[in-house]
């Protein structure tokens, strides 16, 4: 069950069913039909998600809900029936594929909560099955906000969003970062690609690329979630705010004998206690005050009593929650599934794929989820039940906590900030202290690093590497960081634009990477600077300077990958002539040696696409680069081969002959000798690993009894011609070598194959 | 520097292919490219994929050499263009020798023999030319180079037994492609 929202567009074909494996790919189809199908898919599951939730209103309304909060909105009013690509995006005209994860960067920018519930609160959460206490519980609900979010920017005209999202994080875990983990966040990354890679191989090995739906520039559903891990990898930093949190969540539950005294300890916890965040982080920050109802065991009347109470005391930005405490299991009549976190860290993809257990009745549901979006949810097996009247109680809370108190509050800070510190800045006396602070002190500055002491032109401090929080570059960072979480991108680039020169001249590298690579990123992802009107060349020396004062200057390698990721994401999207600064960033990621050896292997899949989306213009067909995204693809397929994988091997030779169907003047007939004989090699390489890969034995099987042949008749897919990758070869080429292991199959029956 | 010279006719197809390597500076004109030994089809797959940028660059450019068109970033090689008016293309692929301190172990004597590249060891050898393949003097160096070779190749496709079309099989052709190259690159 998920939000209208959680709909994705990655959606297998009907045909697309576990039995019938690889055939079904439809990658053949004519473009337009793909995608009308697509799209249809997509609607009829948004529709029957969103139509088998309840109403919001419905629910909501039995709520002792506040009334005349300044900001109310009408945003509750959610039209499920429209689909998320109508409204919610201003790229149209856009791939499908590019148009996701653009969405996908743009949510993973999102705006902190951090999670800070009392004893008896976790205690309740913990009864009902979830042993990471209330912060668990609510952190799934909270990566889609149900229904539109309408946001304000600075010149004051609103727009909504349909993927608007927050991030839950533990109060205690901000700031504690674990440089103590025996291997680094990338290294982590590696491993959570192999076991994704074993485990799809292992479930039958059947293809699960998704990319054979959506046609070649979509990501593979394994790049997609490499990416993902890549975006939530890094820590609360200093030199960001994207990390730190917006708000604070302080919860109590109907249990709790002393609420308000219990309110007042947990808000002196996080502001002076022991557990108070790091120096770095801005303290001015939301407070927000749930009180949890325990509907099974407490009076409602009472807590309503204890709401108003607390109402008084801490002014609006007060929740009442009403839960169930006992423990939902999948046989109560109104269980549902707690959507799964859609942002987890590689570290928590490693824990959770330990403690999936290998339940065989799961299988469908397991594979069905591998189709459907990921390869990753290896922790399903362990996921909860909740009531659904749990569950919309807490899209409501979510809901209300974002619309009405976050984002308002977010807008608000953006404003006085932008009024106070910023257009300061942007005045003619700004510009006079900011030039003659570079010019008087610029030889001090000098000699205080030499010194390494205090002395520095300026606020940062070069001893602990921050700004103080309230100094002028830290708000400005963070106004711009807000705004961009607040997807108003215009105000971010020029904010970002005006402080990156500061960080560079108080060498605050790590600053002034974060300000170059985001000011890049935020150009890029301004709807309303086309493409013709941002300068490429710009772009790319911002990024270009951003990765090297992250990789020469701070040697940090996760952020310098991630701008890396981003820059040929984002150029990407954008298409025509930035489609080629994005394949030479690509380039330039495995160049660098960023990436493991798995991650190569994605990357190169990327130079691909990245040619592959560059589409010809006029009747000339100028401008493809279909022989280079077939070369590329070609080296992906032989690099997966000699990682073991041929299935995938397999799936990107056969992008790669229908990338170079059209620049070839025959079918699979390569001009050049030598390129002819390595593809052939490849195919047939593939293919014997690839029916090895199923216990079969390659070596004598004429082309007459292929199977593939033979399951290609049976299906009847008479769009696609032939499966150029796998038929048609001469099968005598030198089999008997690459053929020494496993024991011969002296019936090897064809039915069984299909069922293989 | 290592070249890879490939005349292709206007339908893709290879005419003519040589591999040398530079004889400026002490080189003793064998081709030592990047790639393992067995990878010697990267350069075919490298000169395929550039005409993807040739075809966008023969309208955009008046000449009939077309200077460097296109780059490969890992194995740092260069394509350089010349289109005849008969639609035919040369493309030469030009890489810098391997610094000292890239990976290169010799190899075994597998296809590399084919191209004439027997890697034995990697050998700096530093002329103007190799130094930097997108230079005024480079770009200058391949043009003579190309215009002498033009020079040959319309000789021989004049012969009589030559049809358009054809593969270049002519030994006086071939010879005189290397001697333009020793003589220039």
């Amino acid at each position: 069950m998920t939000s209208p929202g959680d709909a994705t567009p990655v959606k297998p074909p009907p045909s697309f069913s576990p039995g019938v494996t690889r055939v079904a790919s439809p990658s053949r189809y004519p473009e337009e039909h793909e995608s009308a199908q697509s799209i249809d898919v997509q609607l009829a599951e948004s529709q029957s998600a969103s139509s088998s939730t309840p109403p919001l209103s419905a629910t909501i309304s039995d709520l002792p809900i506040r009334s005349g909060s300044p900001h109310s909105r009408s945003g509750r009013s959610s039209t499920p029936q429209l689909a998320r690509s109508s409204i919610g995006s201003p790229f149209d005209g856009r791939a499908d594929g590019s148009e996701d994860i653009r969405s996908l960067i743009i949510r993973s920018f999102s705006p902190t909560i951090a999670v800070h519930a009392s004893e008896d609160t976790e205690h309740l959460v913990r009864n009902k099955g979830f042993k990471g206490g209330f912060w668990e519980l609510i952190r799934p609900f909270g990566e889609t906000v149900s229904g539109k979010v309408v946001i304000r920017d600075s010149i004051g005209s609103s727009r909504a969003w349909e993927d608007y999202g927050v991030r839950f994080v533990n109060f205690k875990g901000i700031g504690k970062s674990t440089p103590s983990r025996d291997s680094g966040p990338l290294a982590q990354m590696e491993e959570v690609l192999t076991k994704q890679l074993d485990s799809s191989e292992g479930l039958m090995g059947a293809s699960v690329r998704a990319k054979d739906v959506l046609g070649f520039p979509a990501a593979t559903p394994l790049f997609k979630s490499y990416l993902q891990q890549l975006l939530c990898v890094a820590p609360a930093a200093p030199h960001e705010t994207f990390g730190h949190p917006v708000a604070n969540v302080i919860a109590i539950s109907s249990r709790n004998p002393a609420p308000l005294e219990t309110l007042r300890q947990l808000y002196a916890d996080s502001t002076t206690g022991d557990r108070h965040l790091p120096d770095w982080v801005h303290q001015e920050y939301l407070r927000y005050y749930v009180l949890v109802h325990d509907e099974e065991r407490d009076d409602i009347t009472e807590s309503t009593k204890l709401y108003d109470q607390m109402k008084r005391h801490f002014g609006l930005h007060c929740h009442l929650l009403r839960l169930r405490s006992s423990q939902c299991v999948v046989t109560d009549d109104d269980s549902v599934q707690v959507p799964q976190c859609e942002w987890l860290s590689p570290s928590e993809h490693l824990s959770g794929a330990g403690e999936a257990g290998t339940l065989i009745s799961n299988h469908g549901r397991k594979f069905a989820n591998l189709h459907s979006e990921t390869l990753v949810d290896l922790g399903t097996d362990g996921t909860p039940y909740l009531f659904d009247s749990d569950a919309t109680a807490i899209r409501a809370f979510i809901r209300e906590l974002v619309v009405q108190s976050v984002i308002p509050f977010m807008e608000n800070k953006v404003a006085v900030w932008n009024d106070q510190v910023a257009s300061r800045r942007r005045g003619i006396s700004g510009r006079f202290i900011s030039m003659s602070k570079r010019w008087a002190f610029g030889s001090s500055s000098r000699s205080g690093i030499a010194g390494s002491s205090g002395g520095n032109s300026g606020n940062y401090d070069s001893t602990q590497h921050f700004y103080s929080p309230d100094s002028p570059e830290a708000v400005l960072r963070k106004m711009a960081d807000f705004a961009f979480m607040l997807r108003d991108w215009k105000l971010s680039t020029s904010t970002y634009e005006m402080i990156r020169s500061d960080f560079g001249n108080d060498k605050a590298w790590k600053y002034h990477a974060g300000a170059h690579e985001m000011c890049a990123v935020s150009m890029l992802l301004n709807p309303l600077a086309t493409s013709a009107k941002i300068k490429l060349d710009s772009v790319d020396q911002l990024f270009e300077t951003a990765c090297y004062s992250y990789l020469t200057r701070c040697s940090d390698v996760p952020h310098a990958l991630r701008c890396l990721s981003l820059a040929v994401e984002l150029l990407k999207s954008r298409g025509g002539s930035a489609t080629e600064s994005a394949a030479k960033w690509a380039m330039r990621v495995m160049d660098f040696g960023l990436v493991g050896s798995v991650g190569q292997i994605l990357y190169t899949e990327r130079v691909a696409a990245c040619y592959a989306s560059k589409t010809p213009v006029g009747a000339a067909k100028w401008g493809g680069r279909r022989r280079k995204a077939g070369m590329w693809s070609t080296l992906a397929a032989d690099q997966w081969l000699k990682a073991g994988k041929p299935t995938l091997a397999s799936a990107c030779l056969e992008e790669a002959e229908r990338l170079y169907a059209d620049v070839l003047e025959a079918d699979g007939v390569f001009p050049m000798p030598e390129m002819q004989g390595f593809v052939d090699n490849l195919r047939h390489a593939v293919k014997v690993e690839y029916l090895e890969a199923r216990g079969f034995d390659a070596r004598d099987r004429s082309p007459n009894e292929d199977p593939l042949d033979t399951e290609e008749t049976s299906e009847k897919l008479d769009k696609r011609s032939h499966r150029r990758s796998l038929i048609g070869l001469p099968v005598q080429l030198d089999a008997g070598a690459l053929n020494t292991q496993g024991p011969r199959d002296p019936e090897n029956p064809n039915d069984d194959f299909e069922r293989a | 520097m290592s070249y890879y010279f490939t005349i292709l006719s206007p339908t893709d197809t290879p005419l003519f292919n040589i591999a040398f390597g530079t004889s400026k500076g002490g080189g003793d004109g064998i081709a030592r490219f990047r790639f393992p030994e067995t990878a010697q089809y990267m350069n075919q797959f490298i000169i395929h994929s550039s005409l993807d940028i040739l075809e966008e660059a023969q309208w955009t450019n008046g000449g009939m050499y077309l200077k460097h068109i296109d780059t490969y970033p890992p194995a740092a090689a260069y394509i350089s263009a010349f289109l005849t008016p008969s639609g035919a293309r040369f493309l030469l692929l030009h890489q810098p020798p391997h610094l000292p301190s890239s990976t290169s172990t010799g190899s075994g004597l597998g296809s590399s023999s084919l191209l004439g590249s027997a890697g034995s060891t990697t050998r700096a050898s530093s002329s103007s030319v190799a130094a930097n393949p997108t230079s005024p003097q480079t770009e200058e160096a391949v043009r003579q180079f190309m215009n002498e070779v033009y020079e040959n190749y319309v000789k021989t496709a004049m012969s009589p037994f030559y049809k358009q079309g054809m593969e270049i099989r002519s030994p006086v052709f071939r010879t005189r492609v290397t001697a333009a190259g020793k003589k220039w690159l």
